[in-house]
């Protein structure tokens, strides 16, 4: 079943000036549901556009995108953000948490975003803190704990909300090897049970922990390879 | 969103930096204070002037006139006044007589906290005229003054100082060498804004012919039905004056406290008004340090903004969380300012006029709102640019 599919994506930004830059030029991709897929470029191939885009933080400038069957190129600021908050989950290289929040307040905030019942909240922010292994910190401050800590936080943020996507970008960039590895772990777990999870990096080592590793370079996407049997 | 996270958060990042927002509030404190005070004193100062003149009595005209030729008008002017019965609730005569009261012993000679009393020569009407009540006793009567019967009625302070707690009526006191019975006391009406009007007696006019060896009357107080009867009276008056005096030989003065009064309050709106302008100003600079100090939190917190953003927040929800913040910050520092404006309103109440002033519960409800909307006002530009941030963008902010 397609989740995603974005169909002859342009982002062009300055168009018509001297100084224009595509940072996609015509990028076309299909995703299923419950697939893992990595996207992988060196800085500057327009790997972060593309995750942006299909994270609805930006539209293309030309193409079209449907998430869940929902066309979102032609969405509003407001549509968006609703999309955003109901089908994606966001983890990030430097984790992204609010400083002034605790662990449990920063896992909260996507499901007041979502309009989610307070008296519903606990459940749904402790199971997903359970999930990562953290339920016992809810009350601690992202500078109270370890990268690997915050970024579990982070996961646990993406996964209350129960999105349709989680969008990992880098989220082992800020981590040494050891952890780095247990969060690649997590995410690969939390596939296992059905999330579908994209994979932003250009550590080629991360990625062949995917299923399958789209390479884009100069805004095209270059290669598409299978690693292991498709999920559908 | 909902209104109640909205506060929450408002309330937790303001608690995030607690001495940051207490400075900002500050000047939101010192402005709502510096109106309620400035507001209040005005009012004050305006009370115990509106005080002084009631215990006097309002629509009271007083008519003097005085002749250089030595004619007397005394019965001209009197009928004339009295003429005026439409208008007027009573007339009387205005005499004085300068000299010290003695009791036996007693004499208002020993008394330096008042010194000579006033003594007033008057008709049955002057208590009328005067907003004097009688608490025990009896009042002048036309009969006195027609018989010429050496009586007097004792303002409170005068009985209280030739008497103390002895009942006054019936006593014989000397005026001028004179003896006078005493038949009434009348009530206490200057408090202690002005203690000086009960320490009077006051005896019928005919008096005039012992005390002061006179027949003649210059001087008449005229107590009116209404303030628009008391205007009426001085045209009236006015007129038949100029009609009867001519400038050459004589001249007159016809005034009310009513007109006093009404320039009073004038000058004490204007004076309301340009004081609570200038504190109104300060508060105005606190709203310019609020959306200051918002814009230095809106850049300093792009990155929180794009996280939102990313995580689900709408433009409207980062929106009305800043605004509520803004409008928290300024509605905490104006209940903080309404009650050091109390505060300050008591100081100054104590030390200007030694009397317990209130600030009024409008003027302090309206300046918290005032603020409020201050706040959200000023805060709005600061919120309209953190709501506009793209989250693109602001993920990328350091």
């Amino acid at each position: 079943m397609k989740l995603i599919e974005l169909i002859d994506a342009y982002k062009i930004y300055n168009e018509g000036f001297e100084n224009e830059v595509r940072a996609l030029a015509g990028v076309s991709l299909t995703i299923d549901k419950g697939e893992f897929v990595a996207i992988v470029g060196q800085s500057g191939s327009g790997k972060s556009t593309l995750m942006n885009i299909l994270g609805c933080l930006d539209v293309p400038t030309y193409g079209e995108y449907f998430l869940n069957g929902q066309d979102v190129s032609i969405m509003t600021d407001a549509e968006l953000s609703k999309i955003r908050s109901r089908d994606v989950g966001f983890i990030f290289q430097g984790f992204n948490l609010i400083g002034t929040l605790t662990a449990y307040e920063n896992v909260e905030l996507g499901l007041i975003y979502q309009g989610v019942r307070a008296s519903q909240r606990y459940d749904l922010v402790m199971d997903a803190l359970e999930r990562v292994g953290l339920a016992d910190r809810c009350n601690s401050r992202p500078s109270q704990m370890s990268g690997g800590q915050q970024q579990r936080v982070a996961i646990a943020r993406a996964l209350a909300t129960r999105p349709s996507v989680i969008m990992a970008d880098e989220p082992t960039g800020a981590l040494d090897t050891k952890t780095g590895e247990q969060i690649l772990g997590l995410l690969k777990t939390l596939n296992e049970e059905g999330a579908t999870v994209i994979l932003i990096t250009h550590n080629m080592d991360l990625a062949c922990a995917s299923d399958r590793i789209v390479r884009i370079s100069d805004g095209i996407i270059v290669e598409d390879n299978l690693l292991r049997g498709a999920m559908t | 969103m909902s209104f109640t996270q909205g506060f929450k958060m408002a309330g937790k990042s303001i608690s995030a930096n607690k001495v940051r927002s207490f400075l900002t509030m500050l000047g939101i404190i010192i402005g709502v204070a510096a109106v309620i005070i400035m507001v209040s004193v005005v009012q004050g100062s305006n009370r115990q002037w509106k005080e002084y003149y009631e215990s006097m009595g309002t629509n009271r005209v007083n008519v003097w006139a005085n002749m250089w030729n030595g004619d007397d008008i005394t019965d001209d002017l009197y009928d004339y006044c009295l003429s005026l019965k439409d208008l007027v609730i009573g007339v009387t005569p205005n005499g004085y007589y300068y000299g010290n009261i003695k009791y036996q012993s007693k004499s208002t000679e020993g008394n330096y906290e008042y010194g000579t009393p006033s003594i007033a020569l008057g008709s049955d009407l002057y208590s009328v005229c005067n907003n004097f009540t009688l608490v025990s006793g009896r009042d002048i009567s036309w009969l006195d003054v027609q018989n010429y019967n050496q009586v007097v009625v004792l303002g409170s302070k005068l009985k209280d100082y030739l008497f103390d707690y002895k009942n006054p009526i019936g006593e014989k006191i000397s005026i001028g060498g004179h003896r006078f019975t005493v038949i009434g006391v009348y009530a206490e009406k200057g408090g202690t804004i002005n203690p000086y009007v009960d320490y009077t007696a006051v005896v019928p006019y005919s008096m005039n012919r012992l005390l002061n060896r006179s027949n003649t009357f210059g001087d008449f107080t005229i107590k009116a039905k209404s303030s628009e009867a008391t205007t009426e009276v001085i045209t009236r008056l006015t007129g038949f004056l100029t009609g009867l005096i001519d400038p050459n030989y004589g001249y007159f003065h016809v005034y009310s406290e009513n007109t006093w009064i009404e320039q009073e309050d004038e000058a004490n709106r204007m004076m309301s008004l340009v004081l609570g302008g200038i504190a109104g100003i300060s508060l105005l600079v606190g709203g310019i340090g609020i959306m200051n100090i918002m814009l230095v939190t809106v850049r300093e917190r792009t990155r929180e903004i794009g996280i939102r953003k990313a995580i689900g927040g709408s433009r409207r929800s980062i929106l009305i969380q800043f605004l509520i913040e803004a409008g928290v910050i300024c509605g905490t520092g104006g209940i903080l300012g309404i009650l050091l404006g109390f505060l300050g309103t008591l100081v100054a109440g104590k030390l200007i006029f030694d009397l317990i002033l209130m600030p009024s519960m409008p003027l302090s409800i309206g300046a918290v709102a005032f603020s409020v909307v201050l706040g959200i006002t000023f805060g709005m530009y600061p919120a309209v640019k953190a709501s506009a941030l793209q989250p693109v963008e602001a993920l990328r902010a350091e």
